[in-house]
């Protein structure tokens, strides 16, 4: 008998249980988004960049990688974001010291690589841009690079068939406004980690290096890491390293921001991650292979007021540290990120 | 006994799940008629009008006027923000506070952006004052929407910060027929934040009532931002749109271009 009513009453509660989640699901058509959690690589330091006011998705994250390759964020229609940041290249231009912008127009600085973003405090060359999220507005508007205006961007995404599903599945409704655009892309490229190149496989002890790579390590942990510090590969500071003032471009670097004289030719630190895919380098791409740079550090330093003091005595280097020093450069090549599929142009 | 119990259970259970199911997760197409009118509450007591003059004269854009040096200029645009607006009693000491959070964009080409609607604690004033500019926080805290989104114009992509005050137009004074001034800077050395308090015409002040709406009307005259304490000449500069002493210079001078001329108390 016991048993009897146990099972009856077990039966109307569990028939009571999905009426009710049936009734739930009909009545709520919404999907929310699907939270993503941003995990930070080990040795890494805390991100400056967290997600807190633009949580990460995977709605919106995909949003971000549409936009990321949508040309319809520039003027003609030609030059999307990655038109200049190629995954390939880790997201730097390959092989462009400037690179191509509306009407046959030429950037002034070369592009950069675009990893680990979170991590950064400042983006440009010159530290002008303070927060990620803001950032894309600088090539969206400059008239030498997507050159369109963040209003017709928005019309042309309101008009389009599928934005307005992507911005709801991502934000909740139909909504498209500046903020959701940028957050949008700031998922995206916020997301792009890399901390899988060889080195950081040596560093798990997944694998060893050469002992070419070793020696070379040897030789960057003496003499370049101050400036291209560990694990990020930067300091995210702004130095000069006695590169000489282009004539034409008149580049001042991290003075046009700060109005300082002291900062005269300082551009910041860039990462040595995936170094080898992204050259050339240089804030205007003037050296085409890394022998050019590590032959500018301890041969071609102009001395000058704000020359880092550093590099201002140049870095003695021989012609054998420069090939073991490549060699160990070579293994910050993160061929995963690279091939990302998560990254790339979506289908 | 047991037997009776055991069949009323599961009617007692069926019962509350069927009441549940009725209130809870079904309340949408129940409660949607059910729901009260809320009663209508006006959702301001004061209007606050921006008036553009040229001096003693009314701004209309492309007309030609004359600054303090006789240069003639025309103006093509006009706007500045403004926000954490207080109104203040000087003899009981009362301030009242708005939302500082709260900006909002007066632009002269649009009529929608000049008269500012505000509630504030019924009673009487004879002070007004506001921020020119946007605090050096929202600066920095990345994509915004509202009066602060960077669609309006009001944003530097390549230096972030926003242009706290636009004055934009012609003067033949200037070599390139044109005068650009794009004033921003939120860094402490680089500040053009500016918070005047604005005094009432003598002998009127801003007697709130209850369920009344007053207006107080503000002129922001051009004019003052090419002359005291600091000379800007169109000839000399022109254009000014980085952070730095000029920018300074001129938020200094603009930060007195505004006159109370009107109190309306209904």
């Amino acid at each position: 008998m016991v048993i009897r009513c146990t099972i009856r009453i077990s039966l109307f509660i569990l028939t009571s249980i999905i009426i009710i989640s049936a009734c739930k699901k009909s009545g709520s058509e919404k999907k929310t988004p699907t939270l993503l959690s941003f995990s930070i690589p080990a040795g890494f330091p805390d991100p400056t960049y967290k997600f807190i006011t633009n949580p990460l998705t995977e709605e919106g994250f995909q949003l971000g990688r549409k936009l990321f390759y949508d040309g319809r964020l520039s003027k003609d229609g030609n030059f999307a974001c990655a038109s200049c940041h190629q995954q390939f290249a880790g997201f730097a231009n390959f092989d462009h010291s400037l690179s191509h912008g509306f009407n046959n127009q030429f950037t002034t600085r070369n592009a950069p690589g675009l990893f680990n973003l979170a991590w950064h405090k400042e983006m440009h060359w010159d530290g002008g841009i303070i927060n990620i999220e803001v950032q894309p507005l600088a090539p969206i508007t400059a008239p030498n690079e997507m050159a369109e205006d963040i209003n017709a961007i928005l019309k042309k995404l309101q008009s389009d068939t599928a934005y307005p599903k992507l911005f709801n599945a991502a934000f909740g409704d139909e909504t498209i406004n500046s903020q959701r655009m940028l957050f949008a892309i700031t998922q995206f490229a916020g997301s792009m980690v890399s901390a899988n190149s060889k080195y950081d496989q040596v560093k798990k002890g997944i694998t060893t290096f050469s002992d070419a790579e070793k020696t070379g390590y040897q030789i960057f942990q003496a003499k370049c890491t101050n400036c291209h510090t560990e694990p990020l590969f930067t300091d995210f500071s702004f130095r000069n390293t006695g590169i000489p003032l282009d004539p034409y471009l008149k580049d001042i670097g991290r003075m046009r921001i700060t109005n300082k004289k002291e900062d005269s030719l300082k551009f910041k630190v860039p990462s040595l991650r995936n170094v080898l895919p992204s050259f050339p380098y240089g804030h205007d791409g003037r050296f085409a292979t890394i022998k050019n740079v590590l032959d500018h550090y301890s041969d071609g330093v102009e001395n000058g007021p704000t020359v880092d003091p550093l590099v201002k005595n140049k870095i003695p280097l021989t012609n054998l540290d420069k090939f073991y020093l490549t060699q160990f450069l070579y293994t910050l090549t993160d061929s995963v990120f690279l091939k990302d599929k998560r990254f790339s142009e979506p289908k | 006994m047991k037997n009776l119990l055991c069949k009323k259970i599961p009617f007692l259970i069926f019962t509350i799940v069927a009441g549940l199911l009725l209130f809870s997760s079904c309340k949408k197409d129940y409660s949607a008629e059910d729901v009260p009118i809320p009663p209508v509450v006006k959702d301001h007591n004061l209007v606050l009008n921006f008036k553009a003059v040229s001096d003693t004269l009314p701004l209309e854009f492309g007309k030609n006027y004359r600054n303090y040096f006789k240069q003639n200029f025309s103006v093509k645009t006009f706007k500045f923000y403004i926000h954490d607006i207080e109104m203040i009693n000087t003899d009981s000491g009362r301030v009242f506070r708005t939302s500082a959070d709260k900006y909002f964009l007066v632009d002269f080409s649009d009529s929608t952006t000049t008269s500012i609607k505000l509630s504030i604690l019924p009673f009487q004033y004879n002070r007004i004052s506001f921020v020119i500019g946007v605090d050096s926080a929202r600066n920095v805290s990345g994509a915004q929407t509202g009066a602060l989104d960077p669609a309006k114009g009001m944003f530097w992509t390549w230096n972030t910060g926003y242009i706290m005050a636009k004055l934009e137009g012609n003067s033949s004074s200037s070599p390139s027929g044109i005068f650009e001034y794009h004033i921003g800077g939120f860094k402490e050395s680089e500040s053009v934040i500016k918070k005047p308090v604005l005094l009432f015409p003598f002998g009127e002040s801003l007697a709130l009532k209850p369920e009344k709406t007053s207006e107080i009307t503000v002129t922001a005259n051009v004019n003052s931002w090419f002359y005291n304490p600091h000379d800007i000449k169109f000839n000399e500069n022109p254009s000014v749109t980085t952070p730095g002493t000029l920018a300074k210079q001129i938020a200094e001078n603009y930060s007195k271009m505004f006159t109370v001329v009107g109190v309306k108390n209904e």
